[in-house]
């Protein structure tokens, strides 16, 4: 269960690296930080509003103002990062985006670190939502948290896939990931969708980043290696699930949630990060287009 | 060595395409594919757009693996390659979208290609060299790569050294591949520019430098791609004098793509027209000229079918 | 065909003359680390004493960048697990020099030996005819090769993978070193040493707190010597076979098989030397005075700031890759304690105008922008008497995305400083001929 409800966040941030893989095929390596960014800013709202205290009690309702406040202002930080940073660099080589996108990692970390926005402090998240377990299925404790993460992180997910597959932007979307160049002499706006993947994925990270926090509630430093580390086993899901593609993403994201936890509950748990990439190595060495992947050929 | 000079003083060809065939996917983008080349030949491949010339030029050089057929340089079996060692077999190519070291002096881009030849290219490497012919799980040839890939590193390691601590071997090398390059670019007209990066090259030089670097393989069999793309008449006539100098000089066998049928039929001895990855003729150019089907390639449907 | 080889055979150099040109460099290398050993206490005033530990982690620094040059400047694929090779070799180096020592002398002191000829006698332990030296060169290659050998393990993959994905599986293999480092238990200390096989020693390598108690061995000589020796390196693989198929893959993989490159062997070579000389560099960082050799100190982050130096020089180039690691080491120092850089800045912004022959190229106007902007940060910082260290990192994270936006291919671009001579005797020859270093 608790793999499940992980899994699930990893999906949720696997799905902004797939769809900017998707249209600009390259990792965004600040996805990670902007996460980071989602749940300290659900702190950062819940300190100012006063229902930091312990003793606030749990609230649907503040839960969701949170949630929609910080996909709001990262939704507006991931255009703001793909307007001033990426999009100027649209032809160049794909090395020169990827080194941007470390930059802007590290810069979302320091800035993040500035005891004017969130400090260098661990900061432990209010509990906005009651901790109480619903119900124990043979030994399994299922918590009302993760069975709102997944539903939460369930909602999200099929209001993307409607939104990727049943509407016109979705589908100037899909068409931009197939051929960029085609796709705009076809009259589909090139920059208003990528931008758009750009804010989806953001807001999706938010999204993750506010559960995460609500469920780990120890926020660790913004420049805490647990960030990027976070950033890094949803880019696997997305990965094993096949980069580019939105449902494969889900699948990934679930699947490595669930090994995770395995492997952290049979083996050892201090080899988390030792699982995740020998499964990215694996899958890039033997079946690099993941599981639902296609493969592009290279013209010569 | 000896049993392949052996093999074309008997009169077989150089190079011995058989029943070549590739598909991606559904679509057969070579089929049954067949060429013979001669020692010195100078032979063209026309046909109308995606009629799968390049292709044919990727499967001889290996960068796509054939489903079937056989590719045989000299009597030796070259498909199964990987592409770097049927350079070093003889073959050389020049690319439809030009692939130069863009980055690198014109000076440079021609020494890359002279390391074949300095007389160091370990003979086990050809032997150890893996065949890809049956396409076995990716598990299987990845870890063949590598192994591949680590053999060589370890019966190239003594040329590192050779080259940290510049011995008389390394010193030697280079000053003959720098000489090699020069007298090279000096063939080209391009010795004048030889320090200039490749990519601010104007474009004929750009094309002119490939063939250049392709060279520098010290190549039996030459394939050139389209190398008239873009040109003016005149650069074409240069060019075509050109491509006849070289046949001579190096005693080159070359295989020729390009759109300009005209070129094509002024240099070429043979012809060979491709159509839908299929050949449907091979000749002289006045055979190839007047053959119904080529005039239907191009022309589209003989007019009692049109509507 | 058997003309180059025959040609190349004719144009062999009599011995003697190879071996002097053979000789050049390593012996310049020498006596510079030799020169530095030496004088390097008087050469700074007692008041920037603190620029003499700097001068060793510009060292440490400058082996680093070069090393990660050669796979990320010259064969074009982008590494970002160097800290986890320097990890390794720094590991390696300090579980020989501390239980090694331990087995050697029964104690985990420095032993000096015949650097003492040409150090300060004030600064030396022991004496000439102790084997302490010696011992350190050989844990500093063997760190090397141990790197090297995690290099060929990192380098396979990048047989089939690409750009960003290779980035990822290096980036992985640092944070799986770190990630088994930090599963280790604290040193033994001298007591508990005989207890332990060597085999279980090596599960004492200081855990998350970081391995104590190795002999602080690192000097001017050794860092110069093995930064000189990764320069001549470079240099030497530069202007090679070796260099130019390196060179080919990063500008072209599919026309550099095409010419007979084997592109995998190749890139696993880059990836084994580049990692060689990590392992030293780590080796070098383990043994010196004041740094803590722990797993946090070693992991990603560390390989940004290498990816930094690289950058800002230009990828590709070796004096780029001095300066950028010059730059990145010298700017927090500075950052702590700001003093004027005009001139400095008026040097760079003259050799900028020598490559574009005096043309007042955008790389120009940037270097004078960067002059003001640093000279600008001076005065706020002292007005305010802000502290700019803080402020380091949004630093350098702005200025790799500013170098991204503005000037992609860093200070020296793909160039070298000595290009400058050719570039003197190019003729300008209308538009398509401008080979400046300018954009």
């Amino acid at each position: 269960m608790d793999g499940l409800s992980v899994g699930s966040l990893y999906a949720l941030i696997a799905l902004g690296y797939t769809m900017v893989y998707g249209v600009l095929q390259f990792i965004n390596f600040a996805h990670g930080d902007i996460v980071m960014i989602g749940a300290w800013l659900s702190f950062w709202i819940c300190a100012r509003l006063g229902w930091a205290g312990n003793d606030a009690p749990p609230s649907l309702a503040r839960a969701a103002a949170t949630l929609l406040f910080a996909m709001v202002v990262c939704g507006t930080l991931g255009f703001l990062i793909e307007r001033l940073a990426y999009r100027p660099l649209r032809s160049a080589p794909r090395l020169n985006i990827l080194i941007t996108a470390i930059g802007m990692s590290l810069l979302l970390e320091n800035v993040g670190q500035l005891p004017i926005v969130f400090g260098t402090e661990n900061q432990g998240m209010p509990g906005l939502l009651p901790k109480e377990t619903l119900l124990s299925v043979a030994g399994v404790n299922i918590t009302l948290i993760d069975v709102l993460i997944i539903g939460c992180s369930i909602a999200l997910m099929a209001g993307l896939n409607h939104l990727v597959y049943s509407t016109r932007l979705g589908l100037a979307m899909r068409a931009a990931s197939f051929d960029t160049k085609t796709a705009s002499l076809m009259g589909v706006n090139i920059n208003r969708t990528i931008s758009l993947a750009f804010v989806i994925g953001a807001m999706l990270a938010a999204a993750a980043g506010f559960l995460y926090a609500v469920k780990y509630t120890n926020l660790n430093q913004p420049a805490f290696p647990t960030w990027i580390l976070l950033g890094l086993t949803a880019f696997v899901a997305a990965v094993v699930g096949g980069i580019g593609n939105i449902r494969g993403a889900m699948i990934g994201g679930v699947l490595i949630g669930l090994l995770e936890k395995f492997g952290t509950a049979y083996v050892s748990s201090s080899f988390k990060e030792v699982y995740v990439f020998s499964i990215l190595i694996l899958v890039l060495l033997f079946k690099p287009t993941g599981i639902l992947g296609s493969a592009r050929v290279e013209k010569v | 060595m000896n049993a392949s000079e052996d093999h074309i003083a008997a009169g077989a060809p150089l190079l011995d395409i058989r029943g070549l065939s590739l598909a991606f996917g559904g679509l057969k983008a070579v089929n049954e594919f067949s060429l013979a080349l001669r020692p010195n030949a100078l032979q063209g491949l026309i046909g109308p757009n995606g009629a799968g010339k390049t292709t044919v030029f990727n499967l001889i050089t290996g960068v796509y693996r054939p489903d079937a057929g056989s590719i045989l340089l000299a009597g030796r079996r070259l498909n199964g390659l990987k592409p770097h060692l049927i350079a070093e077999a003889g073959v050389a190519r020049t690319f439809q979208n030009i692939r130069l070291f863009g980055d690198l002096s014109v000076f440079d881009n021609v020494c890359v290609a002279c390391h074949l030849r300095t007389g160091r290219t370990p003979a086990a490497m050809t032997l150890a060299a893996p065949r890809e012919d049956a396409p076995r799980h990716i598990a299987f040839r990845a870890a063949r790569t590598g192994a591949h890939a680590l053999l060589h590193m370890a019966l190239t390691a003594h040329d590192l050294a050779t080259v940290l601590l510049r011995t008389r071997r390394h010193l030697g090398e280079e000053r003959a591949i720098r000489e090699r390059a020069l007298h090279l670019l000096s063939m080209f007209h391009l010795d004048h520019r030889k320090d200039e990066l490749a990519r601010n090259l104007p474009y004929g030089d750009q094309r002119r430098l490939e063939i250049a670097r392709a060279l520098a393989t010290n190549p039996r069999v030459l394939l050139l791609d389209e190398p008239a793309a873009g040109m003016n008449t005149q650069e074409k006539r240069d060019l075509a004098g050109l491509i006849r100098r070289l046949r001579d000089e190096f005693r080159l066998t070359l295989l020729l793509i390009d759109h300009d049928v005209g070129l094509i039929m002024d240099i070429c001895e043979r012809i060979t027209v491709l159509d839908y990855g299929q050949v449907i003729a091979c000749g002289q150019p006045s055979e190839v000229q007047n053959d119904p089907k080529v005039i239907e390639a191009y022309l589209g449907e003989p007019m009692p079918h049109a509507e | 065909m058997e003309l180059l080889a025959t040609r190349a055979r004719d144009y062999r150099p009599p011995t003697w003359l190879a071996i002097l040109r053979g000789l050049l460099g390593p012996t310049i290398v020498v006596l510079l680390a030799v020169v530095l050993q030496r004088y390097s206490k008087s050469l700074f005033a007692d008041e920037y004493r603190v620029w003499d530990d700097v001068l060793l982690k510009v060292g440490v620094n400058v082996i680093l960048a070069v090393s990660l040059n050669i796979v990320n400047g010259y064969t074009g694929q982008f590494s970002i697990g160097h800290a986890g090779f320097m990890a390794v070799g720094g590991y390696t180096a300090a579980f020989l020099s501390y239980y090694g020592s331990f087995a050697l002398w029964g104690d985990t002191m420095p032993h000096g030996g015949f650097l003492s000829c040409v150090s300060e006698p004030a600064e030396f332990v022991g004496r000439f005819a102790d084997t302490g030296d010696a011992w350190f060169l050989l844990v500093l290659l063997a760190a090397g090769l141990a790197a090297a050998l995690a290099g060929v393990v990192v380098g396979l993959p990048s047989i089939r993978l690409r750009g960003d994905y290779l980035a990822i599986v290096t980036l992985g293999f640092g944070e799986i070193v770190r990630v088994l480092l930090d599963s280790t238990e604290g040193t033994l200390s001298a007591e508990e040493i005989p207890e332990h096989s060597w085999a279980s020693r090596a599960h004492y390598l200081g855990g998350p707190m970081g391995f104590f108690g190795q002999p602080f061995y690192t000097t001017h000589f050794w860092v110069w010597l093995f930064a000189g020796v990764t320069i001549l390196t470079a240099y030497r693989l530069k202007a090679s076979t070796f260099g130019r198929a390196f060179l080919a893959i990063r500008e072209n993989e599919v026309a550099a098989q095409s010419i007979g490159v084997s592109t995998t062997s190749y890139k696993v070579y880059a990836f084994v030397i580049s990692a060689f000389f990590a392992g030293i560099a780590g080796a070098l960082y383990a043994h010196q005075l004041g740094n803590a050799l722990a797993p946090s100190e070693l992991c990603y982050q560390k390989s940004f700031d290498v990816i930094i130096m690289v950058v800002i020089g230009g990828m590709g180039s070796i004096t780029g890759s001095i300066l950028g690691a010059v730059l990145v080491t010298a700017l927090p120092e500075w950052l702590r304690q700001p003093t004027h850089v005009w001139h400095v800045g008026l040097a760079m912004i003259l050799v900028a105008l020598a490559f574009s022959r005096f043309r007042v190229s955008r790389t120009v106007v940037l270097m004078a922008l960067l002059t003001a902007a640093l000279e600008l940060m001076r005065f706020l910082s002292l007005h305010y008497e802000v502290n700019l260290e803080r402020y380091r990192m949004i630093l350098y994270a702005l200025s790799l995305i500013a170098f991204m936006l503005l000037r992609p291919q860093g200070f020296f671009g793909v160039y070298e400083a000595w290009d400058a001579v050719r570039f003197w005797r190019l003729r300008p020859r209308g538009k398509t001929a401008a080979v400046g270093a300018t954009p």
